[in-house]
């Protein structure tokens, strides 16, 4: 089956595409640009290199863009999981949701309405599980963004490795954040996967850190 | 020993339904109702559901006949409790429900209490269950039923999300 992979360039969507490779083509990616930073649905930082990660894998993108708006954001999702269907005829979508009720149901509302399977490989995992099969499967991946104490500057730009996965545990232990970042305390960023065929190099970024939040910009980036 | 039973057409949909109940339940078996299982050989049997497009279990009701022969207390999950449904006299009607859901019990039982909210993800519900008591309903549906002589039960929703405690109600009191 040829399937559209909903595409935020972060770990879990990565994950749910090498999950989903296994058993299923993937015919394009979707990634949702959305002008709202505190979308609902959609995770924003370093969006705009959602191409950069398509070329290095060797799929097509579509990319929609959202004003971000609550509900409204869902139709704009349909549409592009629409073209999706006109383009490349997916007959199946695959997010990497963990958690959360609210963009599972919508998603499973949409492909229904599309006649479409939806996947969801990741749903209910153990998340420190995730980490450890992210870092047993060679993928390369960054903190892009953090919004939680006691997340500083420092993690900005950090790669996920045995080390940063056993401090994000004792953080868990001690201030309780999910050491996935499934609640919103870090987005990530993948330069490479398995199924990657060339990887991402950093040439060129930027640490912006104010409150408890702060965004790790990737300014220039080459494919190697 | 505890059975696990895939519905799942799809082998992917099984990181999606029937993983999270081996996170669960923990040492069991896992199949596919398109292998040869031997019902007696188990204490428990879960029967997972399965992605909201696949109806394919539908056509292999008779993969489950000599589940009716089991003494095994039996658990069916979405997919699983219509499959239970059908097999003792129950038809399938058309019943959309997708997102949290909220459930109330009727019929005092050990699976589940009171009111609370669930995760639903069906196109599918039951009519005609005469030989099942009816547990619990939403606005619009059954959520939960138990056989009137077996220890059998079903249930639409998806305990395995913000609910994992229905599962181990049924480990706890199942086979007992």
């Amino acid at each position: 089956m040829k399937l559209a992979s909903l595409f935020s360039g972060g770990k879990d969507s990565a994950y749910a595409i090498y999950k989903a490779m296994k058993e299923h083509e993937i015919g394009c990616l979707i990634s949702i640009k959305s002008k709202n930073p505190e979308s609902y649905m959609f995770h924003t930082p370093n969006i705009e290199l959602t191409r950069l990660q398509a070329d290095a894998i060797g799929l097509p993108l579509i990319v929609a863009e959202t004003e971000g708006q609550k509900e409204s954001e869902l139709l704009d999702l349909t549409e592009a999981i629409k073209k999706a269907v006109e383009l490349f005829q997916i007959k199946g979508v695959v997010t990497g949701a963990i958690e959360s009720v609210y963009q599972a149901t919508r998603i499973q509302k949409i492909c229904d309405e599309l006649g479409l399977w939806c996947f969801n490989p990741l749903w209910q995992i153990n998340q420190l599980e995730l980490l450890d099969e992210l870092i047993e499967n060679k993928f390369e991946v960054i903190i892009s963004a953090v919004a939680a104490y006691p997340l500083d500057d420092s993690w900005l730009g950090k790669k996920l490795d045995k080390k940063t996965v056993t401090e994000l545990k004792e953080l868990q232990e001690k201030y309780k954040i999910n050491p996935a970042g499934e609640g919103g305390e870090f987005e990530s960023f993948v330069l490479s996967a398995p199924f990657f065929k060339k990887r991402i190099v950093v040439n060129e970024s930027s640490k912006k850190f104010s409150g408890n939040s702060g965004l790790f910009e990737i300014k220039r980036a080459e494919l190697k | 020993m505890i059975l696990i039973i895939s519905t799942c057409a799809d082998k992917l949909s099984e990181a999606e339904f029937v993983k999270p109940i081996v996170i669960i339940v923990g040492k069991c078996e896992i199949k596919h109702y398109n292998d040869k299982i031997d019902f007696k050989k188990y204490s428990k049997i879960i029967i997972c559901g399965t992605a909201l497009k696949d109806n394919s279990y539908l056509e292999k009701i008779d993969n489950f006949l000599s589940l009716k022969e089991t003494i095994a207390s039996v658990l069916g999950i979405c997919s699983g409790m219509q499959i239970l449904g059908l097999l003792y006299g129950g038809n399938i009607i058309k019943n959309k429900e997708i997102g949290m859901t909220q459930i109330k019990t009727i019929k005092k039982n050990q699976l589940v209490s009171g009111e609370f909210e669930a995760y639903s993800l069906h196109g599918n519900g039951l009519e005609n269950l005469d030989q099942f008591d009816i547990l619990a309903e939403s606005a619009k549906s059954v959520q939960a039923i138990k056989h009137k002589k077996k220890e059998f039960y079903g249930i639409m929703f998806h305990p395995e999300v913000r609910n994992e405690k229905i599962v181990r109600n049924f480990l706890d009191f199942a086979g007992m």
